[in-house]
C-alpha cells in the first residue's frame, strides 16, 4: 500500500485511508461497477447542489424564516408545506434547502481555503529543506494534535455565531491538514525524475512548484477535499447544534436538529429530516471521494 | 531421551520407475478484460519417483503458472484444464478440502524469495510445526521435536535455538533451508522447487542444490525444478522440459538434451549461458525480439519471429511436440541436427531475412 | 494526534512490516543472530528491553514539546478571544467596576505571558489551579469527570473493534463477494454518520420508541455494572459505530493486501485451512495500519465526546470543556486540554510499543533505520 499519507488524516465522517476498493483487478463487470460508483455519487452531489442553490430561485419555495406561529408544527404533506413546518411555523423543506446552502458553502469554502493556503504551505515545507520546513511542520503538528472540534468551538465561541465565523473556525483545521498532506506528497514527488529534470533544466523554483508539483498533487488534494468537505459539514452541523454556528432563525441543518431535539419524542420528523440530509450529503461526498481515489490510485 | 519422535512413514524406495506426477495437456487460461491469455498450453510431462525433472523457460513462459496450477495456488480467475495425477490422484478440479490434504503432505513447494515466503511476525519453528500439525495429529511437543530434527536434516546450526527465532534473523541461504525443512516436514513424494535458488548468490545456490540432491537420495523424493537457469538444470536434473510461450518445445533426459539439442530456442538458451572457455570479452549471443503476446498466439511456431532458422512453414504451421527420437521430444520443423553448435541446414528464403531482422532488433 | 508522530510512524512502518521486509534486515539478522549456542534468550531480551526503552524515551522526548505547544496554543487562543471570565461570570448586567474588580481578583489583568508562566509553573508540579467560576480545584474536577469520559471512550473503542475485526476479516476473504459488497456499502454509509446524528437517531429508536436504553444520565459503577454499561451504551455506540466502520474499511484493505503476499501462498501450500491462513497469518500482519490510525484517532474521539456528552447528559470532561470555553475558564480549559494532549501522546507511545511487540523486526533491528 502506498505510504499512509491519507491514513494520517483519519477522521470519522471522513474516509482517510480505506484504500481502493479491493486489490483485485478491474475486470469487465468491475469496470461497470467502478464507473457507477463514481458517477452515481457525482450525480447525486450535483442534484444536491442544484436543489439547494437553484430550486429556491426557480421553484415555489416559501421563505425559510418568518413563518407564522399559526402554522406551527404542521405535519409532512400539508398543503403548501411539503415537509411540514417547525415549531415557529417555518417551512421545513425550505429550511432544508437553505440549510443545505450553508452546509455546502461551509464545506466548499473550508476546503478551498485549505487547499490554497494549506497546499501552498505544505508544498513549501516539503520543497525546502532545513529549519524553516521543520519549524513550520512542528507548528502544524501541534495544530493537528488538537482535537479539531475543540479548536473550532473555541474560535466560534470567540467570534460569535455566523456562517463566516464557522468557516474561519473550521479552516483552522483544514489548513494544517492539507499542509500535512501536501508536504507528504511533495516529499514523495520531490525525488522523482520529472522534478529533477525540471530543476536541472534551470526552471525557477516557483515555476516548478506551480507547473510541475501542483498538478501532480492536485488529484490527491482533491480527493481529500471531498472527504474533508464531509467532515467540515458535519462539524458545521455540530457547531450549529451547539448554537455556535448559524444563529436562529437562520436555517442550518445543525440548528434544525438542535431545535428539533427539544420536541423529539413528539415530532421526531423535525430531527430525522435534517439528520438524513446530513447523512446523505456526507455519504455522497465520501462515496465520491472513495471512487475518485480508487480511480486515481489505480493509475 | 524424551519420548520418541512420531514415526513418520519412511517413503518407499521403489525400484520401479512409477511416476510420482503425470501431467497431461495441462492448460491455464486467464481472461482479463475479455481477452484470453494462454499462460500454459497443453503441457505434458511426467516425473518419475526419485528423479529430478527441470522445467526451463524464460519469464512468461508459463513454467511457474503450470506448477502453481498443480498445487491449486492460482487465483480464482485462472481456468485450469487438463490432468495432473499425483500418486494416482487427479489434482486438477479437486475440491479445496481434498486439495488441502495433499498440499504439504504429498507434494510440497518451495519458492523463490524465502525472505517474503515466511511470515515475518511469527517464529520459524511454529510455522513449520503448523505444517506438520495440519496433516498429522501430533502434539505440540512432538511437533517441535520433529521440527528440530528437520533443521538438522537441512544442516541448520543450533537447531533448538533456531526454533524460536524469526525469519529476519536468518540469512538468505538459511531461510531457504528453513523453507526446505518446512516442505519436507511431512515427507512428500514430490518437491516442487520454483526458482528456489534464483534469489541466492552462486555459492549458496550450489550449497542448496547439493542439499536438495542429498535429501532426494536420502528420502527417495522426486524433485520438480523450475528455473530459467539452464546451467543449473544441466548439473542437477535428470530430465529437462523446455517451455516457451506456454508450451513445451523440447523434452529429453538432460544428457541427451545438452548433447543433442534439437530446438533452436534451446540452442539459443544454451548459447546465452556465459562460459569460461570462451575468449574474454566475447559478446554474449542474445536472442533478439520478445516472446509473443500470450493473448494472441501466432498461428505458426511461437518462436518463429526470433528464430534464425525460421522458414515460411514455421510461420504458417505450428509444430507439435513429437517424440522423433526415443525419449527426446521437440516441436520444430527444422530441428538442429547433431551438436549444439550446428548451424548448417539453413532452409532457404525467409531465413536469411529473419536472421538479419532478429539480429538487428537487439533487446534493449 | 501529532503529525510529527505520523511521519515517524511512517518511517518506522516502512522499515518494518507493510509487506516488504527491508532487505537490509539480512545485515541486521547477521548481526543479531547469535550463531553460537550461548544464552541467546537472555541476550535477546536484553536487546529487546533496551531498544524498547530507547524507543519509549525518544517518543517521550518529542512528546513534551507537543504537549507544551498544545497548552500554549490553547492559552493563546483563549486569550485572543474577546470577552473573558470575569465578563462571563458576572453576566451582562454587571457594571464595569464589578467586572474590573473581579478581574483583579482573578488576576486576569496581568499580562498574558505572566499568567501562562504561572500556570505552567504550577502545572508541572501537579497544581492545576482552580476554576475561575466555581473555585473548585481543577484536579478535583478532572478526577470526577475524567473517569466518565474515559469509560465512554473505552467502551466506544471496544465496540469499534468488535465491529471492525470480524467484518473486515470475513469480507477480505472474498473481495467483491456478497458479504463484502453489502458490508462495504453499509460501512461507507456508516462512517458518514456523525456521532451526534447517530446519537439522536439511536435515542429516537431505542429510548423513545423501544425504551431499552436510557436517553439521559449516567449511572456510575456504584449503581451496578449492568446499569452503568446500559447508560453508556447508546453514547458509546454513537461514537463507536462510525469509527468502527472506518476501521473496517481500513483493515479490510490491509488484509486483502496481505493475502496477496508470498507468505500467504506458502501457508496455503502447506495445506493449512483457509480460516487459519486468514486469522493466524494475514490478519495479525494487517494490524499495523490499524494501530497507526487508532492512535491518530484518539484526538478526534476525544473531541467527539463533547457533543455526545452534551446530548446524553453525561457528567464527563467533554461537557466541562464546552462550558469552560463559554465562560473563558482558562484553568479548567487548560487542565482538560493538557490531559487530552497527554492522553494523545501516551496512546501514540503505546501504539509504537505495540508495533514493537507485534513486529519482531523492529525489536531486534537497530531502531536507527
Amino acid at each position: 500500500m502506498t505510504i499512509p499519507v491519507n491514513d494520517a488524516l483519519s477522521v470519522p465522517g471522513g474516509l482517510g485511508a480505506a484504500g481502493p476498493a479491493a486489490a483485485g483487478a478491474v475486470r469487465g463487470r468491475g469496470r461497470l461497477r467502478q464507473s457507477l460508483s463514481l458517477w452515481i455519487p457525482a450525480g447525486l452531489l450535483i442534484v444536491l447542489i442544484a436543489a439547494c442553490f437553484l430550486w429556491p430561485l426557480v421553484g415555489n419555495v416559501p421563505s425559510p424564516v418568518g413563518g407564522s406561529v399559526l402554522n406551527s408544527s404542521l405535519p409532512i404533506g400539508s398543503p403548501g408545506h411539503l415537509l411540514g413546518t417547525d415549531a415557529d411555523g417555518n417551512d421545513i423543506f425550505s429550511r432544508l434547502l437553505y440549510g443545505g446552502r450553508v452546509s455546502l458553502e461551509v464545506g466548499a469554502a473550508t476546503q478551498l481555503i485549505g487547499i490554497a493556503l494549506g497546499g501552498l504551505i505544505g508544498m513549501i515545507a516539503g520543497f525546502s529543506r532545513g529549519l524553516l520546513a521543520a519549524a513550520l511542520m512542528r507548528v502544524l503538528d501541534v495544530l493537528i494534535a488538537f482535537p479539531s472540534l475543540v479548536l473550532a468551538l473555541a474560535i466560534a465561541e470567540g467570534l460569535g455565531p455566523g456562517e463566516l465565523h464557522v468557516i474561519w473556525a473550521l479552516s483552522f483545521y483544514s489548513v494544517p491538514a492539507f499542509a500535512r498532506l501536501a508536504r507528504a506528497g511533495t516529499l514523495k514527488l520531490r525525488d522523482q525524475n520529472f522534478m529533477l529534470a525540471a530543476t536541472l533544466s534551470g526552471t525557477r523554483r516557483w515555476r516548478i512548484v506551480l507547473l510541475h508539483l501542483a498538478p501532480n498533487l492536485l488529484p490527491q488534494l482533491l480527493t481529500f477535499a471531498l472527504l474533508g468537505a464531509g467532515v467540515a459539514i458535519i462539524q458545521e452541523g455540530a457547531l450549529s447544534f451547539l448554537s455556535l454556528g448559524v444563529p436562529p432563525p437562520g436555517a442550518s441543518w445543525g440548528n434544525m436538529i438542535a431545535s428539533g431535539e427539544q420536541t423529539m419524542s413528539v415530532q421526531p420528523a423535525l430531527v430525522i429530516i435534517p439528520c438524513l440530509a446530513l447523512l446523505i450529503t456526507v455519504a455522497t461526498l465520501n462515496l465520491l471521494g472513495d471512487a475518485l481515489r480508487a480511480r486515481w490510485s489505480a493509475r | 531421551m524424551t519420548a520418541p519422535t512420531p514415526a513418520l512413514p519412511a517413503p518407499a524406495m521403489a525400484p520401479a520407475p512409477t511416476s510420482v506426477l503425470e501431467v497431461r495437456d495441462l492448460s491455464v487460461r486467464y481472461r482479463p478484460r475479455g481477452r484470453v491469455v494462454h499462460a500454459v498450453d497443453s503441457l505434458s510431462y511426467s516425473v518419475p519417483a526419485g528423479r529430478t525433472v527441470a522445467i526451463i523457460g524464460e519469464s512468461g513462459s508459463g513454467k511457474t503458472a503450470s506448477s502453481r496450477a498443480i498445487m491449486g495456488l492460482l487465483p480464482r480467475s485462472a481456468q485450469v484444464s487438463g490432468s495432473a495425477v499425483l500418486n494416482g490422484t487427479e489434482l486438477i478440479g479437486l475440491g479445496p478440502k481434498e486439495l488441502r490434504r495433499h498440499r504439504g503432505h504429498d507434494v510440497a513447494m518451495i519458492f523463490q524469495d524465502p525472505a517474503r515466503s515466511l511470515n515475518p511476525t511469527m517464529r520459524v519453528g511454529p510455522q513449520i510445526a503448523e505444517a506438520i500439525r495440519a496433516h498429522r495429529p501430533v502434539g505440540r511437543a512432538a511437533a517441535r521435536e520433529r521440527v528440530i530434527e528437520l533443521f538438522r536434516l537441512v544442516r541448520l546450526s543450533a537447531p533448538e535455538q533456531r526454533y524460536s527465532e524469526y525469519p529476519h534473523q536468518f540469512s538468505g541461504g538459511m531461510r531457504q533451508r528453513v523453507m526446505i525443512a518446512m516442505a519436507l516436514s511431512c515427507s512428500p513424494r514430490l518437491l516442487i522447487a520454483d526458482e528456489a535458488t534464483t534469489a541466492l548468490d552462486v555459492t549458496t545456490q550450489a550449497q542448496i542444490m547439493r542439499l536438495l540432491t542429498g535429501l532426494q537420495a536420502q528420502l527417495g523424493m522426486a524433485i520438480l525444478m523450475i528455473s530459467h537457469d539452464l546451467g543449473l538444470a544441466a548439473s542437477f536434473a535428470d530430465d529437462v522440459v523446455v517451455m516457451y510461450a506456454g508450451r513445451a518445445v523440447e523434452r529429453a533426459p538432460a544428457r541427451e538434451l545438452f548433447g543433442n539439442v534439437r530446438m533452436p530456442y534451446t540452442s539459443a538458451l544454451l548459447g546465452a549461458v556465459p562460459r569460461l572457455d570462451r575468449a574474454a570479452h566475447t559478446p554474449l549471443p542474445v536472442v533478439g525480439g520478445r516472446p509473443p503476446d500470450l493473448s494472441a498466439p501466432p498461428a505458426g511456431c511461437p518462436f518463429a519471429a526470433r528464430c534464425p532458422r525460421a522458414a515460411e512453414r514455421c510461420e504458417r504451421e505450428r509444430p507439435e511436440l513429437a517424440e522423433d527420437e526415443p525419449g527426446h521430444a521437440y516441436a520444430c520443423w527444422y530441428p538442429l541436427a547433431g551438436s549444439a553448435q550446428a548451424a548448417s541446414e539453413q532452409p532457404a528464403s525467409a531465413a536469411a531475412a529473419a536472421a538479419s531482422a532478429s539480429a538487428s532488433e537487439e533487446e534493449r | 494526534m501529532g503529525a510529527g508522530r505520523v511521519h515517524e510512524q511512517v518511517t518506522v512502518q516502512e522499515s518494518s512490516n507493510r509487506s516488504v521486509p527491508a532487505a537490509g534486515s539480512d545485515a541486521g539478522a547477521a548481526a543479531a543472530a547469535p550463531g553460537s549456542g550461548g544464552p541467546s534468550a537472555s541476550r535477546a531480551s536484553r536487546v529487546l528491553r533496551s531498544s524498547l526503552l530507547r524507543l519509549a524515551g525518544r517518543r517521550l522526548l518529542t512528546a513534551i514539546p507537543v504537549v507544551w505547544g498544545v497548552t500554549f496554543l490553547t492559552f493563546a487562543v483563549l486569550n485572543l478571544l474577546p470577552g473573558d471570565a470575569a465578563q462571563a461570570l458576572l453576566g451582562a448586567d454587571a457594571t464595569p467596576q464589578e467586572v474590573a474588580q473581579l478581574r483583579v481578583e482573578l488576576h486576569l489583568n496581568e499580562p498574558f505571558l505572566t499568567r501562562y508562566g504561572h500556570w505552567l509553573g504550577s502545572a508541572v508540579t501537579g497544581h492545576l489551579g482552580s476554576s475561575l467560576g466555581s473555585g473548585q480545584l481543577v484536579t478535583t474536577i478532572l478526577a470526577q469527570r475524567l473517569p466518565v469520559t474515559f469509560e465512554l471512550i473505552g467502551y466506544a473503542f471496544v465496540i469499534s473493534l468488535v465491529i471492525a475485526i470480524p467484518v473486515a476479516t470475513v469480507a477480505a476473504r472474498r473481495p467483491g463477494g456478497v458479504f463484502d459488497s453489502v458490508t462495504t456499502f453499509i460501512t461507507l454509509i456508516g462512517l458518514s454518520i456523525a456521532p451526534y446524528i447517530l446519537a439522536l437517531l439511536l435515542i429516537l429508536l431505542f429510548s423513545v420508541d423501544l425504551a431499552l436504553f436510557p436517553a439521559l444520565g449516567w449511572t456510575p459503577l456504584s449503581g451496578g455494572l449492568g446499569a452503568n454499561l446500559r447508560s453508556l451504551t447508546l453514547p458509546a455506540l454513537s461514537l463507536g459505530f462510525p469509527i468502527g466502520c472506518f476501521y473496517t474499511r481500513l483493515l479490510r484493505a490491509d488484509v486483502i493486501e496481505q493475502l496477496g503476499e508470498d507468505y500467504v501462498v506458502t501457508a496455503v501450500a502447506k495445506g493449512l485451512p483457509s480460516w487459519r491462513v486468514l486469522v493466524r497469518h494475514a490478519v495479525p500482519n494487517s494490524m499495523f495500519g490499524l494501530i497507526t490510525v487508532v492512535a491518530l484517532n484518539v484526538g478526534t474521539l476525544l473531541g467527539g465526546t463533547v457533543i455526545v456528552e452534551q446530548i446524553f447528559g453525561l457528567p464527563g470532561v467533554g461537557q466541562e470543556l464546552f462550558q469552560a470555553i463559554q465562560t473563558r475558564d482558562f484553568p479548567v480549559l487548560e487542565g482538560i486540554v493538557a490531559v487530552f494532549a497527554v492522553v494523545v501522546v501516551v496512546i501514540g507511545l503505546l501504539a509504537d510499543l505495540l508495533y514493537a511487540v507485534l513486529d519482531p523486526r523492529i525489536r531486534y533491528d537497530n531502531p536507527g533505520q
